[in-house]
């Protein structure tokens, strides 16, 4: 918020909570990007194993569950990798789908907040 | 219009001002003096948000636990039936690895804490983690939803804050411009 040129424009209890709203978003939509990387990450080391899982001549590998490694068959490492690559593909598609939500919701707010303060607030970064 | 709780979990709401000349002149305050209790408002807000966040980071850290011990012990249910052993290697000390063979069995030993550990059927032991996971969900959603409170408490704070202060700053001209006008 600034501390502008001193322009009075009365604040109500609606544009409180619009700026609110505003904040929570704002602080949603920078952790859903961090999830994003992550997940995108995830996904890149999981396809980077599947590609070695490939090359590699070894009939058994081993396949690190929790604090382990377990021995483990290459099909079943192969069906595992699968799987885990569905279920992180799908994760990063909804957490994208939340961030084009939020954008959107912000973008509206923008307007309306704007809209009434011009200049006497601020709503971007930096 | 609506209300906000005026509490959470003993964190008080921040009034909201509608008028600043109102409240200035209700509550008695020099503006400088409005403004320092404000600052000091939002300086206790913040503390609360530090230990919320860090409440948060141990929680987080607790589910991927939680999810490892699963992985494991499905494993070892997805095993039971077959007579199949299961050869892994585990670590002894930090980068040095033993081998391990580990029959079909039906039970494992869960670390509850406070140095007990308990033995439990594979099915019951997948249940008690599925349990906690749940747990750790719940209690996450709980904080988040204290912070997000939280954090609308500091964003009114830090609004009434600027307004206070736009409200001084447009007090100071005018008296300037009075005076101007009358010593001219």
């Amino acid at each position: 918020m600034q501390q502008g040129e001193g322009n009075e424009t009365e604040v109500t209890w609606e544009d409180q909570q619009n700026i609110n709203t505003f904040g929570r978003l704002n602080n949603k939509f920078h952790e859903l990007e961090d999830d994003i990387k992550l997940k995108k990450e995830m996904l890149e080391n999981l396809e980077d194993a599947s590609n070695e899982l490939i090359l590699t001549d070894e009939d058994v590998v081993r396949y690190q569950l929790g604090e382990v490694f377990c021995h483990m068959p290459k099909d079943e490492v192969e069906e595992r990798l699968e799987a885990l690559k569905e279920e992180n593909q799908k994760e990063l598609e909804h957490l994208e789908e939340e961030k084009d939500a939020i954008l959107a919701q912000m973008a509206n707010l923008k307007t309306i907040l704007y809209g009434k303060f011009k200049d006497s607030i601020n709503l971007e970064e930096d | 219009m609506a209300t906000s709780p005026s509490e959470r979990r003993g964190i008080p709401a921040a009034p909201f001002v509608h008028d600043v000349q109102t409240y200035l002149s209700q509550s008695g305050l020099e503006t400088n003096v409005a403004l320092t209790t404000l600052q000091e408002r939002l300086q206790q807000y913040k503390l609360a948000e530090m230990k919320l966040l860090a409440q948060r980071r141990d929680l987080q850290a607790k589910v991927p636990d939680i999810k490892k011990c699963l992985a494991i012990v499905q494993s070892l249910i997805s095993k039971q039936g077959t007579g199949e052993e299961i050869t892994l290697d585990f670590e002894l000390a930090e980068g040095l690895y033993a081998q391990a063979l580990i029959p079909e069995t039906q039970s494992v030993c869960l670390w509850l804490g406070a140095n007990v550990m308990l033995e439990y059927g594979c099915d019951e032991a997948e249940a008690l983690l599925r349990k906690n996971l749940e747990n750790a969900h719940i209690s996450l959603q709980a904080i988040l939803e204290d912070l997000q409170f939280l954090r609308d408490q500091v964003t009114i704070t830090e609004v009434t804050i600027a307004r206070v202060f736009n409200w001084d700053v447009h007090q100071r001209r005018k008296k300037r411009q009075a005076s101007g006008e009358s010593s001219a």
